[in-house]
């Protein structure tokens, strides 16, 4: 009986399946670690505080130039974000860190209403020791930034109040990115899976099957709420539910995603393709070359894709490749997932 | 301890008709103190099967099945065993033990499908099950003579999506009207996500008058009541699964009674509500109906109150977590999951054992006791 938050005891399995020997997951997991997450949360980290230091340049300083430095600070930021996006594990996990990154889809507009409302009030309230590890995720990170930056309604190039919100802001939101970058420095992702006493306990085979469950997830993610929801795939379109869509950054988001797809499936040593083509070399292939053809059809797609300028039938027609790309992507992974022998969501990812 | 071969043995030599199926006592009398539970598992994405495995966590009894399956249903006396077929179901298959044999399948009437639960009353002439009219989206409950199947009365559930029932005594019924509005056509598609209006009824099953009926408040109106457990002091306990955003801060699991108009939300620490990801798998009393568990596959792992004075216990990790029964040992709980484990856990005095794991096969949603 354990109490959250626990952290694992060790108690390595005796077993593991097909060609894969105990201890070799250790392989992908550190490179997926160390090379995605830790150097993504680093880089992360490191754009964030430039866009902190271009927040105060801009209300030190307020014009369009300096507007516009604070807005190319905010993409890069939101395109480091992309890199790490896809898991939903670990440091992150605390106090909502994940959701408050991104707040979206923002369907009912809660961020614009939230920030008017703190716009309103009292700045003070804002320097008040927990104001924000207890204020809402909608004005915690970068949908909040994005919306101060982009939208009409706020203008921080005018209005000091404005600018100052975007300065707290962005000021909790570099907080936040460097506490989970320096988590992640200072510990492994085994320390975030809990313990299952006297099961027969693999942390790192967990740990593993937790990252391939959010890879999969995302994926899913990206096919459906990124790409075929904004667009009306199959059904209406609202191009404003497009991720970043004010900042104009829905396509190379996903263009992000796609290429960190590449990434996890190859770093590490044995990697998970490396893995994987032990166990069915023909089916490691064509994974290996799904996700090449996500990116590359990715790029193929117009810079104005999600702009106003194309018809729905239009844009359908263009996604359509990279949909069905994606599609089978999700379905190369899964059955790779099998393969190498876990067993992801049956109860979880199914249930009623 | 009966082996399993000589389970096969008394059960080959107990053959018989539907109305003749031995008592779950006959079939175990070498062993009163056998413990038999039953739930649907799966092998991979293609072989599925109802078993019933023992104490050991061996399965001594299985037959397989066209596809997953969600809830067993236990006759009371005879060693009659049922398996509901998943939302939109469209059949329950029952079994009789001794024969291997499987002796009816139910189908539901025209533009109706079955939930995935149904339940016996507790004499055993009746199956009760909660269907959806799919034209109208109406939830119905029907009771049905056994073995015919017949339906001898029909009630509406007064809601949408009557997803479990359980029997508060032989004359009222509670029922979690989970409020999805779907349709066969669109598989589990929801169709109502923005007028969604859950809640329990307690329902009189002499004339189905309404004798209670608790929601939530308008804002959690997407907080759909899904699976019920009742103990022997007529309190009822609810899990939740939420259809709104992951970062809404939501209740998850309820208390109700037939007298008592509003429900009563459990606390859970933030951190452990966080984990279960809005989602309630099974719910279920202890034998002495002052412990709750709720499982959360998403979560994984399966969180306990003292039911008197609502106090939250902790939780008990397992990946993959739906199954949850009570044992006859009061406090303790059994748990099966979607990995293969069977667990035995008391929250009370903090020991959990590992039964059996089977490691290629997956013990599916539901999970249930039968009393020898």
């Amino acid at each position: 009986m354990k109490y959250f938050p626990k952290l694992i005891a060790l108690a390595i399995s005796a077993s593991t399946p097909l060609l894969v020997s105990a201890g070799q997951w250790e392989g992908p997991l550190n490179g997926i670690v160390n090379n995605v997450v830790k150097q993504g949360y680093e880089s992360y980290a490191s754009s964030s505080k430039t866009l902190l230091e271009r927040t105060n340049t801009l209300c030190a300083s307020p014009s369009q130039a300096t507007l516009h430095d604070a807005q190319e600070a905010f993409q890069a930021n939101a395109l480091d974000w992309q890199q790490v996006q896809w898991l939903n594990f670990g440091p992150v996990t605390y106090f909502m860190r994940y959701y408050a990154f991104e707040y979206w889809p923002d369907k009912k507009g809660v961020t614009q209403r939230q920030l008017r409302t703190l716009v309103q009030g009292d700045p003070a309230v804002m320097d008040a020791p927990k104001f924000w590890t207890s204020a809402s995720i909608a004005v915690r990170g970068l949908t909040a930034i994005e919306s101060l930056l982009y939208h009409p309604d706020f203008e921080p190039v005018k209005s000091a109040e404005h600018c100052r919100l975007l300065e707290k802001v962005t000021d909790h939101h570099l907080e936040s990115s460097v506490a989970v970058a320096k988590q992640w420095q200072n510990g492994k992702a085994q320390d975030w899976v809990f313990d299952e006493e006297g099961t027969g306990f693999d942390p790192e085979k967990v740990a593993l099957e937790l990252f391939l469950q959010q890879w999969i997830e995302h994926m899913s993610a990206v096919k459906d709420a990124k790409l075929e929801t904004p667009i009306g795939y199959n059904g209406r379109e609202n191009l404003k539910l497009a991720e970043f869509y004010r900042s104009d950054l829905s396509l190379k988001a996903i263009q992000k995603n796609l290429q960190s797809y590449r990434e996890i499936y190859h770093l590490g040593s044995p990697s998970l393709y490396e893995l994987a083509k032990q166990t069915n070399p023909a089916l490691a292939d064509q994974f290996d070359e799904q996700l090449t053809q996500n990116i590359k059809l990715a790029l193929q797609l117009p810079s104005d894709f999600f702009h106003t300028n194309h018809t729905q039938e239009e844009r359908i027609s263009l996604a359509k490749p990279l949909v069905k790309s994606i599609s089978n992507s999700q379905s190369y992974l899964s059955s790779m997932v099998t393969q190498l022998g876990f067993q992801i969501g049956f109860n979880s990812r199914d249930g009623d | 301890m009966l082996s399993r071969r000589s389970f096969l043995a008394i059960s080959s030599a107990l053959s018989g008709a539907v109305m003749t199926a031995p008592s779950w006592a006959t079939l175990t009398q070498q062993d009163a103190s056998k413990k038999l539970y039953a739930s649907a598992y799966s092998l991979n994405q293609q072989e599925h099967f109802f078993g019933l495995f023992d104490d050991k966590g061996d399965i001594v009894w299985s037959s397989q099945l066209l596809d997953r399956a969600h809830a067993p249903v236990v006759h009371p006396s005879q060693s009659i065993v049922g398996i509901v077929a998943r939302r939109p179901g469209f059949f329950m298959d029952f079994f009789d033990v001794s024969t291997h044999k499987r002796i009816i399948r139910i189908e539901p009437s025209k533009e109706y499908h079955f939930y995935g639960h149904a339940l016996f009353t507790s004499d055993g002439n009746h199956l009760i099950t909660q269907e959806n009219h799919y034209p109208s989206g109406q939830g119905k409950i029907f009771v049905r003579e056994w073995p015919s199947g017949h339906v001898i009365k029909s009630f509406s559930s007064n809601g949408i999506g009557p997803h479990e029932s359980v029997l508060l005594n032989d004359q009222v019924l509670v029922i979690a009207n989970g409020g999805l509005k779907t349709h066969p056509d669109n598989d589990r598609k929801i169709l109502n996500l923005e007028t969604m209006k859950p809640n329990v009824t307690y329902l009189s099953l002499k004339d189905g008058t309404i004798l209670n009926q608790s929601s939530n408040s308008g804002e959690l109106h997407q907080l759909s009541i899904r699976h019920l457990d009742v103990n022997q002091h007529g309190r009822v306990a609810l899990g939740f699964q939420y259809q709104g955003e992951m970062w809404d801060q939501v209740p998850l699991v309820a208390l109700s009674r037939i007298d008592q108009p509003e429900l009563e939300y459990l606390p859970i620490p933030e951190e452990v509500r966080v984990r279960f990801k809005q989602y309630c798998g099974s719910v279920c009393f202890d034998s002495s109906g002052e412990i709750l568990a709720i499982s959360t596959p998403r979560g994984g792992l399966v969180a306990y109150w003292h039911v008197d004075s609502k106090t939250f216990l902790g939780i008990e990790n397992c990946r993959d977590v739906c199954g949850l029964v009570a044992t006859d040992k009061p406090h303790e709980f059994l748990l099966t999951s979607g990995i293969g484990s069977q667990l035995k856990n008391n929250p009370v005095q903090n020991v959990s054992k590992l039964i059996k794991k089977h490691p290629k096969l997956h013990w599916d949603n539901h999970l249930r006791q039968i009393n020898t």
